[in-house]
C-alpha cells in the first residue's frame, strides 16, 4: 500500500534509475570491447551512488576524481566552456543553463545565453550574483584559481576533461544525474556511442588513407592521435601522418607534411567559402592528395568540441576519406 | 623651525595622496558588474547586508583591491629603488630579471600542471633566484659597479625573455591563454593581500629612516662616501630589498609593466627629488593607480575581463607625457 502513495516524483525517478542501469550495462559492454574500463567504472559507481540514495540527493565523480553531490536536481547551471554548454544541452538539461561563456554558438538557444565572460576569464562577480547550483568547469581550459575559487565560496562545481568518445557519452549521462534528466541524457549517450558504432563498423576496416589534418595555417597545426581529430580520422579508417606526435595539436613545417606524403589533406580553422588553406596546398604537385585533388574541409566547430555533434564531423570526414579511395 | 617647515612640506602631499588611496579603493568595491547600493555597502562594511552582498565585497571585491594596492605600492617602491640605486632613469623593477625569472618558473609550473599556490611560491622563489644570479654573476671577480650590475641583469632578462617564448612555442594550446594572462600581468590571480601588504609596510618602515642616506647616494656613491655613507652596504640593502618586493609583486599578480618604471618618475616631476617623500609616496601612488587600474579593467567591458597590465599603461603613458611636457 505504501508504494502505491509514492509521490509520483519519486516513481518517475524510480524509473529513471532503472532505465539508467540498463543504459549504464550497455555502456559497460562498450567500454569492455574498447578497453575503457575506469570511465565505465566510473559512471557504473556513480550511477550505483546516486540510485543508493533514497531521497532526491544525486552524486557523480568527475573528471579529476572529486566526488559531486546535489541535494536535489540542478535547476540553475553554469557552463564554463563551449563545449560543456553543448553537453548539457545534449543531457537534456538546456532549459536548466542560465549563463555561459562567449564561443557557446550551438545550439541555436545557447546563442541567447546570458555571458559570464571567456572561458579563460570569467566575471566572478556576475556567477556569484547569479546564485547557479552547479557550474561545470573545463579541466584544461578554465583558470585554475578563478575555478577553485568559485568552489570555495560553496558551489558545486563539475570539471570536465573529454578525452574521448566514451567520455563524452559519459559526462553526458553524469550531467544528465545532476540535472534530473537521466531519460534524455541516456537515450542521448546511447544514441551517440550507437553512432559512433555504426562508422566504426562500416570504415574503421577498410583500406588506410594517409591522412593530414589542417588545425590551423599560421602556425602550420595539426592533431595527434590523442585529439578527437585523431581518434574520428582512425575511425573513418585513415591513417593520420602525425598520430604519433607527443603534443595534441603539435606546430610543425610544411617540409615535414611534404615528407609524409598525405594522400588526403584536410582543414578546418577557415569559413566554408574560403578555400585559401586549401589552394595553398596546389602548388605541391608531388603530394599524393594534391595530384587526386584530394582537399576537402570539415567545418572545425564539428571536430574539435567534445560534444555528439562529432557525429556530423565524422560523417563527413568519413565520406571523403570514401571519396579519396574512390579515386585511387 | 626648519624642520617643521619641512615635515609639513612632506606631510602635506602624502596625507592628500593617502584620501586619494582610499577613495579609489573606496570605488573599487562600489563598482562591479553587480550593483550594489550605498546603503547596501554600508550594512556589509557594518558587519550586516545580504549574503550575496556580502560574499561580492567581502571575499571578491575587498581582497582583490587590496591586493592590486599592495602589488602597486611595491612595484613602484621597487621601481624609485632600482632608480637610485643604478642612477638610471630607465631603471624599473624588472630592469634586472626579477620579473623573467618569476615568469620562467611559475609558467614552468603552470606546464607541469601544479596547482596555484605552488605556482606563487615558484615565482617568488625564480624572482629571488635570478637576483641571487644577477648578483653574484655582476660581483664576478672585479670590482661592483652599477653598470655591471645593470649590463648583466640585462642579459639575464633576454634570457630569462627567451625561456619564455620557447615555453610558448611548445605549450599546450588549452594552457597559452592562461600564460599569456599571467605574463601581461592580471589580479585575477591574487588570492590573499595580506603576505604583500604586510611586506609593503615592513619595507616602507625599515626604509623610512635611510631616506637621507638614499639622497646622497643618488647624488653618486662617491659623494655618499665622502658625506659618510657607508656606501656597499646602503647599495646591498637597497638592492635586497628592492628584489624582494618586486618578487613579492609579481607573485602576487603576474608581471605587471609600467608602474615601477613611470610612478617615481611622476612622483618626481611633481613633488622634486627627496626620497623621503617619494619612497612613501610612490606606495600611495603606484597602490592607488593599481587599484584603478584593475576597477577598469574587470568592469569596462564586463562580463569579459581584461589584464590590469592594459589599462596601467592606457592611463599612466599620457599622465607621464603631460607631466614631462609641461615640466620643461
Amino acid at each position: 500500500m505504501l508504494r502505491l502513495s509514492l509521490p509520483p516524483s519519486l516513481r518517475a525517478q524510480r524509473s529513471n534509475l532503472v532505465k539508467s542501469g540498463a543504459n549504464s550495462r550497455r555502456l559497460l559492454r562498450y567500454a569492455r570491447n574498447d578497453g575503457g574500463w575506469r570511465l565505465a567504472a566510473a559512471v557504473f559507481a556513480s550511477l550505483l551512488l546516486s540510485s543508493a540514495q533514497a531521497s532526491d540527493q544525486r552524486c557523480v565523480v568527475d573528471d579529476i576524481e572529486h566526488t559531486v553531490c546535489l541535494p536535489k536536481p540542478a535547476e540553475r547551471i553554469i557552463a564554463l566552456s563551449p563545449g560543456a554548454t553543448e553537453l548539457l544541452f545534449a543531457a537534456g538539461a538546456g532549459h536548466k543553463v542560465i549563463a555561459a561563456v562567449t564561443f557557446s554558438d550551438f545550439p541555436e538557444e545557447a546563442k541567447a545565453l546570458p555571458r559570464i565572460g571567456s572561458y579563460n576569464r570569467f566575471d566572478m562577480e556576475a556567477i556569484v550574483a547569479a546564485q547557479p547550483d552547479l557550474i561545470i568547469a573545463w579541466k584544461e581550459g578554465n583558470p585554475r584559481e578563478q575555478v577553485e575559487q568559485l568552489r570555495e565560496l560553496g558551489f558545486p562545481v563539475y570539471h570536465g576533461d573529454q578525452r574521448d568518445f566514451l567520455d563524452i557519452a559519459s559526462t553526458i549521462q553524469r550531467l544528465g544525474i545532476l540535472a534530473g534528466t537521466e531519460l534524455s541524457a541516456n537515450t542521448e549517450a546511447t544514441r551517440f556511442l550507437d553512432g559512433i558504432a555504426h562508422y566504426r563498423d562500416q570504415f574503421q576496416t577498410k583500406a588506410p588513407v594517409r591522412t593530414f589534418y589542417q588545425v590551423w595555417v599560421n602556425p602550420l597545426m595539426t592533431a595527434n592521435r590523442n585529439h578527437f581529430i585523431g581518434h574520428a580520422i582512425t575511425l573513418c579508417g585513415g591513417d593520420n601522418i602525425f598520430a604519433d606526435l607527443d603534443r595534441l595539436t603539435p606546430r610543425i613545417g610544411v617540409e615535414a607534411v611534404l615528407a609524409e606524403n598525405p594522400e588526403v589533406i584536410i582543414a578546418g580553422g577557415m569559413g566554408e567559402d574560403d578555400p585559401s588553406w586549401l589552394n595553398a596546398w596546389r602548388p605541391y604537385s608531388n603530394i599524393v592528395a594534391v595530384q587526386k585533388d584530394n582537399l576537402f574541409f570539415v567545418p572545425p566547430s564539428t571536430l574539435q568540441r567534445p560534444s555528439p555533434r562529432l557525429l556530423d564531423g565524422i560523417d563527413l570526414l568519413c565520406q571523403h576519406l570514401e571519396t579519396a579511395r574512390g579515386r585511387r | 623651525m626648519a624642520a617643521v617647515e619641512a615635515l609639513r612640506r612632506r606631510s602635506v602631499p602624502l596625507l592628500f595622496l593617502s584620501a586619494a588611496s582610499l577613495f579609489c579603493i573606496a570605488l573599487s568595491v562600489t563598482v562591479g558588474s553587480v550593483a550594489i547600493s550605498a546603503s547596501d555597502l554600508w550594512a556589509v562594511l557594518s558587519g550586516g547586508g545580504e549574503p550575496l552582498h556580502q560574499t561580492l565585497i567581502m571575499e571578491l571585491r575587498l581582497p582583490r583591491s587590496l591586493a592590486a594596492f599592495a602589488t602597486g605600492g611595491l612595484l613602484a617602491v621597487a621601481g624609485a629603488l632600482m632608480q637610485v640605486l643604478l642612477r638610471n632613469p630607465l631603471a624599473d623593477p624588472y630592469v634586472l630579471g626579477l620579473s623573467g625569472g618569476a615568469a620562467v618558473a611559475a609558467l614552468l609550473s603552470m606546464l607541469s600542471g601544479l596547482p596555484p599556490f605552488i605556482v606563487s611560491i615558484a615565482a617568488f622563489g625564480g624572482a629571488l633566484g635570478s637576483a641571487v644570479l644577477v648578483f653574484g654573476l655582476s660581483h664576478g671577480r672585479g670590482s661592483w659597479t652599477t653598470t655591471r650590475l645593470l649590463l648583466t641583469g640585462v642579459v639575464v632578462s633576454s634570457g630569462w625573455g627567451a625561456v619564455i617564448t620557447f615555453m610558448l612555442a611548445v605549450g599546450p594550446t588549452e594552457q597559452l591563454p592562461g600564460m599569456l594572462y599571467w605574463l601581461m600581468g592580471d589580479l585575477a590571480y591574487a588570492r590573499s593581500p595580506w603576505p604583500a601588504l604586510i611586506i609593503l609596510a615592513l619595507t616602507s618602515i625599515i626604509l623610512l629612516p635611510l631616506g637621507r642616506s638614499l639622497n646622497v647616494l643618488a647624488r653618486g656613491p662617491m659623494q655618499a662616501a665622502a658625506l659618510g655613507v657607508a656606501v656597499r652596504p646602503l647599495e646591498w640593502s637597497i638592492y635586497g630589498s628592492a628584489s624582494l618586493l618586486t618578487a613579492s609583486a609579481v607573485t602576487t599578480a603576474g608581471s605587471i609593466g609600467f608602474i615601477g618604471l613611470v610612478v617615481p618618475h611622476m612622483l618626481r616631476l611633481v613633488l622634486g627629488n627627496d626620497q623621503r617623500l617619494i619612497l612613501p609616496a610612490a606606495a600611495l601612488t603606484g597602490g592607488a593607480l593599481l587599484v584603478l587600474a584593475d576597477t577598469l579593467a574587470r568592469t569596462i567591458i564586463a562580463p569579459e575581463q581584461l589584464p590590469a597590465g592594459v589599462i596601467t599603461a592606457l592611463l599612466g603613458v599620457p599622465t607621464f607625457l603631460y607631466l614631462l611636457y609641461r615640466s620643461r
